[in-house]
């Protein structure tokens, strides 16, 4: 028997009452509370279980003395203290520093130069974008490990083509010499992250009205003018998202410097991501390890700041 | 990753009489399983290990003794493996903490997770009695607070692999027996094209294999016994410096920031004369590149004036605390060091884990091929990473950081020897005080 057949047999009141039960949760989700309550919940409950819980335990161990399987013993600021008189440690803190800017420099002037070459047109333009992600598609690890051959001092692409064209002897120790170990990682991480940067900026491009550029080149302006006073004023949202996420992403970069140089020659390309991972899993202390990944979190939130900062006084 | 299950206990009487008549058919099978009273036998049992850089190994387990011991007790044995080259120490860190669904298992720096390991001094003694004894230095790790808390399975010799032709070649007919000698080789061997390839980068093993006994070998020592910081002296001095002379004249740039796997690639791809690793070299060039295979030997760590030394690269097999059954991972333990077992599985890596109980001293595996024999002889002179402070946490720290590695590194790359002694002994002091 349909439900409209039992609403049809049904008193005037109790007919109200059943088709009002009918509409209630329709009517309650229609509310716009509940429905983002609903909507937010999933995730919310997965940011705690996954990064808010994590995160907190992180804290919780960096106040610690907890070796792998004891128990831990309060120390307070024990952990930050034995950091402050930790030379590796603050190798680190600088190592990171200078990876982290001159990586995010050349990926934003490279991706720039990428987006505006994309934004052309040309034959194969499709596939060519496609290509330019490859990097940023394929598993950093498989990329690094690809790294470590082009890099090799006697196999090496790199050496290859530098004895090849005579411009060097022997090519240079990319790994082995505390300067060109971290110019060689920067230049890998530059390469996997310039595709992020091209094609986010690309997008910006190409919501740049066509009519304004046709104005400015009436009004006289050059190609470097047009960039300039048109392009890059527009660009400016789209260029600080991206440069504030790839800062993040650099920061905490941990697997590329781990499979490439696991922090050395003695320790001239160790991050703090790299230094938190061998202190907490290879020495087992996690409270100390704990504390050197903390100490990430308010750096890089002065540095977010101060971007922030920057950007609304524009 | 399954747990260990044990059979749900039941009520009814019709499952009751199935577990019975299930029971009675598999006692009959597995004559050698002793079911404790009220203890159901486990379906399975998860072992772990690194992945062996000999595949033959691995095989031999998961062909023969896995299905051996499913065949004998009725237990499935899930052989987990874990990629080698540093990624299993910190796999076993994650699985003491997180109590993870592993039993047995292969493992290394057993000093940083030992709090989290089973007592088994039944086993060890029992095969220690039998096997002629252990070798006492791997004692020094296994047996803490008075217990054994693994049960010693082999070491991964780390020797000198030098290609034979190329030395020849260079007027040295026998490898040096000296470091001054190995100096002086090494530098008529690069000016000729050939240089050594001698890790100080951040791996694990073969960076210390060879910096740590030189530094031994010199008389210095970076912690004492009773955990006082001794680095700082004129021997550390001395080998500082015979560090920095022997990269410059004997070794390629780049191994100063060598990984573990980098000197095999380089070895392999006859770009330096001399390395120091484990047999894997060796293996690999005889397996893959035969031509390379008969020209390339192996050789001792030369000797300082205090003598010759080792590192020692111990793999010992443990049973973690968090195990569902402590009886039934014991018992497969036992059944798989017994010699009708671990014999054959040793033989089949071509003794790349050199057996630290003595019954194994001479055994004919070791005469199949002569230039596996300084992989044993490793055993008479080799010390533990720690040596001669005790293998604790503290030394697990001084290993994870490179600390005594970085001194030698920072040398090679422009620091001078007094600041680089420096900079390693506060490192020291901030972990012994």
């Amino acid at each position: 028997m349909s439900v409209n057949r039992v609403l049809d047999a049904a008193r005037p009141g109790v007919r109200a009452a059943v088709a009002g039960r009918l509409r209630w949760p329709r009517a309650w989700l229609e509310r716009e509370t509940v429905f983002s309550w609903l909507m937010l919940t999933p995730p919310l409950l997965f940011l705690v279980a996954f990064l808010g819980y994590p995160f907190c335990y992180g804290v919780y161990l960096s106040f610690v003395n907890r070796p792998v399987a004891r128990p831990a013993t309060f120390v307070g600021l024990g952990n930050f203290v034995n950091l402050w008189y930790d030379p590796i440690f603050w190798q680190a803190v600088w190592n990171t520093f200078r990876f982290t800017t001159a990586a995010t420099v050349l990926k934003l002037a490279g991706g720039l130069g990428m987006a505006l070459v994309m934004h052309q047109h040309f034959r194969l333009k499709g596939l060519t974008r496609a290509l330019l992600l490859l990097p940023f598609i394929v598993p950093t690890v498989l990329s690094t490990v690809a790294w470590q051959w082009i890099l090799d001092p006697g196999m090496g692409l790199f050496n290859r083509l530098l004895t090849y064209f005579h411009l060097a002897d022997r090519g240079p120790s990319w790994l082995g010499n505390p300067t060109m170990a971290m110019v060689s990682v920067i230049l890998v991480n530059t390469w996997r992250g310039l595709p992020f940067f091209g094609i986010t900026i690309l997008a910006g491009l190409q919501t740049i009205p066509a009519e304004l550029h046709e104005s400015a080149t009436i009004d006289g302006a050059g190609t470097w003018q047009r960039f300039r006073h048109v392009t890059l004023p527009l660009l400016m949202p789209v260029i600080f998202i991206v440069t504030t996420f790839s800062i993040i992403f650099t920061f905490f970069d941990f697997q590329l410097v781990y499979v490439l140089t696991g922090g050395g020659p003695a320790n001239s390309t160790h991050l703090m991501a790299t230094y938190a991972y061998a202190v907490s899993m290879g020495g087992g202390q996690l409270g100390l390890g704990s504390a050197v990944a903390l100490a990430m979190v308010p750096v890089l939130g002065v540095v977010l700041l101060l971007m922030s900062l920057y950007v609304r006084r524009d | 990753m399954d747990r260990p299950r044990r059979s749900k206990p039941s009520t009814s009487r019709r499952n009751f009489l199935k577990l019975a008549a299930a029971g009675a058919a598999g006692a009959a099978v597995t004559s050698s399983w002793r079911p404790r009273y009220g203890v159901a036998k486990p379906a399975q049992i998860t072992f772990l290990r690194e992945s062996s850089f000999v595949k033959e190994f691995d095989e031999h387990f998961k062909n023969v003794l896995a299905p051996r011991y499913q065949k004998e007790t009725g237990i499935k044995v899930n052989y987990e493996i874990v990629a080698a080259g540093g990624s299993a120490v910190p796999r076993l860190v994650s699985i003491v903490e997180s109590k993870a669904p592993v039993d047995v298992a292969w493992v290394q720096q057993e000093w940083l997770y030992r709090d989290g390991l089973l007592d088994v001094s039944d086993i060890a003694e029992e095969l220690g009695k039998k096997g002629g004894g252990w070798y006492p230095a791997v004692k020094e790790l296994s047996f803490w607070e008075g217990k054994w808390k693994s049960v010693p399975f082999g070491n991964i010799g780390q020797v000198m692999v030098y290609r034979r032709d190329w030395f020849d070649a260079a007027g040295v007919t026998t490898f040096p027996d000296t470091w001054e000698e190995f100096l002086e080789a090494g530098t008529r061997l690069k000016k000729a094209g050939h240089p050594y390839g001698m890790s100080m980068g951040h791996g694990y093993a073969d960076n210390n294999s060879w910096l740590l006994p030189l530094l031994w070998s010199f008389g210095a020592q970076p912690v004492d016994k009773a955990g006082k910081v001794t680095l700082d002296s004129h021997e550390t001095a001395r080998a500082v410096d015979y560090v920095r002379k022997l990269y410059k004249d004997a070794c390629l740039d780049d191994c100063v920031g060598w990984l573990d796997i980098h000197n095999n690639k380089a070895f392999l791809t006859s770009q330096i004369s001399c390395t120091n690793n484990a047999t894997s070299i060796l293996i690999s060039a005889k397996r893959d590149l035969p031509s390379m295979g008969k020209v390339t030997d192996q050789a001792l760590n030369p000797k300082g004036p205090k003598g010759r030394f080792h590192s020692l690269v111990a793999t010992t097999h443990a049973i973690f605390k968090h195990t569902a059954d402590p009886e039934a991972s014991k018992h497969f333990l036992r059944w798989l060091m017994d010699p009708k077992q671990v014999t054959d599985w040793y033989r089949s890596g071509f003794m790349y884990y050199a057996p630290f109980l003595h019954a194994y001293d001479n055994d004919p595996e070791w005469d199949k091929e002569p230039r596996f024999k300084p992989d044993q002889k490793v055993l008479e002179t080799g010390k533990l990473p720690s040596w001669p402070a005790p293998a604790d946490h503290r030394a697990g720290e001084v290993v994870s950081k490179w600390i005594v590695i970085d001194m030698f590194a920072k040398a090679c790359t422009g620091k001078s020897t007094r600041d680089a002694i420096a900079e390693a002994v506060t490192g020291l002091k901030q972990i012994y005080g």
